[in-house]
């Protein structure tokens, strides 16, 4: 008797038990940073040599300032349309890639376990491959330069907008072969019959794309176009080590003046601003996130 | 028979066509890690020809050789992996808990513990590495590589728990049932059946939270500031802003550190997607 009442009473604790270790390490490292960075934002703390100057509190003067600083504005405007480029580019390509590959060819299984490397290739290492490639003087790059309509004579990495498009460029590398991946497993699920019926009614390859393969494969793109989205919005040492935010500051996404507001110019105050505002950007994306699979969950029921 | 035969014809057509495509598309996944190679195991005095030759000439491995001789790059190499050992015994019993509880009980704040998973999945640690640098700075956790690995396995998680998930919830209801009328623990169940019945998707969670944590340059440059205790993303981002490295050897470096992740991750392709996707797409 005693032993199915404590039974029980592990049992109803077991589950916050089991979730515990990683609640605490997200709180010690998320959630107290977080917090701790929102309240460094409302004052003027600086890193750095000041160290002696007393930190006082602000309020919302660097809020205030944030939404008058052109760096700011630029720098959220130049990650909106990497993040969008990266979707449409990305997404696309990868879309393109599993339509083609979804057929059975010889050689398939071997284009398949290509298309993942990219992916897995750890990023400072393809940074060191694109710089190489892109170097201006030596790079194979230049093979393709001098049959340009236009001057890349600023080099790849250092004029814009070329930068801007490189950095686009090397993205797009990384992710699309893996996207394609994910649309050639949903791809599979696209009803063989419902394909067969289409073609015997005489639908084209394109009406039979639209009616019959997109209907059933647009959640994974929806899903996809959103981690495409996520997936440039954290890019960091990718474009930080290529680049470095340059020329001027014409490829300084939101994540890159972060860093470079507190550990270049040391306004550390400044720079968590900038976190907060960013932050903002992570909760309505992960809500999105649950209001399109929590839609497409109960689509499939 | 004339209609066969147009009909034939355009067949080869679109056949060709898809030859084609495909043709480019492998060549364009796969000519910067063949130029890497290529640049890796032939002398600088090649590769810096123009116009460059599109194959390896005078092919030698004395840029691995420099690797180790110039720069610490074993040492470096070495860091990474303990690094990342820790992280995956981190994240892997962390995740094995955590999925267990999500999926096999309802509690309250389920739904809280959930969204604290994909909100730490999604968030750039960039946001928020200056709070943690400070928080490391007081207690004097910086150039600690066990303290590096904490801060990987916060971050990678998540990925791991939905890994987890939809595997643990694959298993028929009957068969923990039937063990815990025959007097299994919650915990008995996990460790004789559940762990068993999963332990690809276990194995896909070492792979990726291993190669999580060798692939990160942002957390290590921020929290490790000695040279010998860098581990190799590090490393070789430094020996990159070296004017004098020859470019041979900083290619054979990215060829070391970036050919284990490619190898592995072609077996756990189908894991992968599960994670990446949150275990949303069941339809």
């Amino acid at each position: 008797m005693k032993k199915v009442k404590s039974s029980r009473v592990s049992r109803s604790r077991l589950p916050y038990l089991l979730a515990l270790p990683i609640i605490a390490l997200s709180f010690f490292l998320v959630l107290y940073p977080i917090i701790q960075g929102i309240y460094i934002s409302l004052t003027d703390k600086t890193l750095g040599a000041a160290t002696g100057k007393k930190v006082s509190f602000v309020g919302l003067r660097n809020y205030n300032e944030l939404l008058h600083s052109s760096a700011f504005l630029n720098s959220l405007r130049l990650t909106v349309i990497y993040a969008i480029m990266n979707v449409i580019f990305s997404v696309g390509a990868g879309l393109i890639t599993a339509l083609t590959v979804n057929k059975k060819f010889r050689g398939r299984g071997g284009v398949r376990a290509l298309l993942t490397a990219p992916w897995a290739f750890p990023d400072i290492a393809s940074v060191i491959i694109f710089i190489w490639i892109l170097n201006s003087a030596f790079g194979v790059i230049g093979i393709i330069n001098v049959h340009l309509p236009f001057d890349t004579s600023g080099g790849w990495l250092t004029s814009s907008p070329y930068a801007f498009i490189s950095v686009v460029g090397i993205s797009m590398w990384k992710t699309f072969p893996f996207y394609s991946i994910v649309i050639l497993s949903a791809l599979q699920g696209v009803p063989e019959d419902l394909l067969e019926a289409a073609t015997v009614d005489g639908a084209g390859p394109i009406q039979r794309f639209r009616t019959v393969i997109l209907p059933s494969i647009r959640p994974t793109v929806l899903l996809l176009s959103l981690l495409a989205f996520i997936f440039a919005f954290r890019q960091f040492s990718m474009i930080y080590l290529t680049t470095g935010g340059g020329p001027e500051r014409d490829t300084e996404t939101l994540v890159l003046m972060v860093y470079n507001t507190a550990f270049k110019y040391f306004d550390y105050a400044f720079s968590s601003a900038i976190g907060v505002a960013g932050l903002i950007v992570t909760v309505a994306v992960a809500s999105t996130y649950l209001l399109l699979t929590g839609r497409s969950e109960k689509g499939a029921r | 028979m004339a209609v066969v035969r147009g009909s034939r014809k355009k067949v080869f057509v679109m056949n060709s066509a898809r030859y084609i495509f495909v043709g480019i598309i492998c060549t364009l996944v796969i000519f910067p890690l063949y130029w890497m190679v290529v640049t890796a195991i032939q002398p600088p005095n090649v590769t810096l020809q123009y116009p460059p030759v599109l194959y390896p000439v005078h092919p030698n491995l004395l840029g691995f050789k420099q690797l180790f001789h110039g720069n610490p790059m074993g040492r470096w190499l070495l860091n990474s992996g303990f690094v990342a050992s820790i992280t995956t015994i981190i994240t892997v019993s962390f995740s094995i808990l955590g999925a267990y509880s999500i999926s096999y009980f309802k509690w309250r704040g389920r739904a809280a513990f959930a969204f604290l998973l994909l909100f730490t999945q999604m968030m750039p640690e960039a946001l928020i590495v200056i709070p943690i640098f400070k928080i490391y700075d007081r207690l004097h956790l910086l150039n600690q590589l066990p303290a590096l690995s904490l801060i990987h396995a916060a971050f990678v998680i998540p990925v791991g728990v939905w890994i987890l998930r939809p595997a643990f919830e694959s298993i028929p209801k009957e068969v923990n049932e039937a063990a815990s009328i025959d007097g299994c623990t919650d915990m008995a169940i996990l460790r004789k059946i559940v762990l068993p019945l999963t332990s690809p998707a276990i194995i896909a969670v070492g792979v990726v939270s291993f190669f999580a944590s060798w692939g990160d340059y942002l957390m290590a440059v921020t929290m490790i500031s000695k040279k010998e205790l860098y581990p190799a993303s590090v490393g070789l981002a430094s020996t990159m802003s070296q004017l004098d490295t020859p470019i041979q050897t900083l290619l054979s470096g990215a060829l070391l550190y970036g050919l284990p992740p490619v190898i592995l991750y072609m077996f756990i392709q189908r894991f992968v997607i599960s994670g990446l996707t949150a275990g949303a797409i069941k339809g």
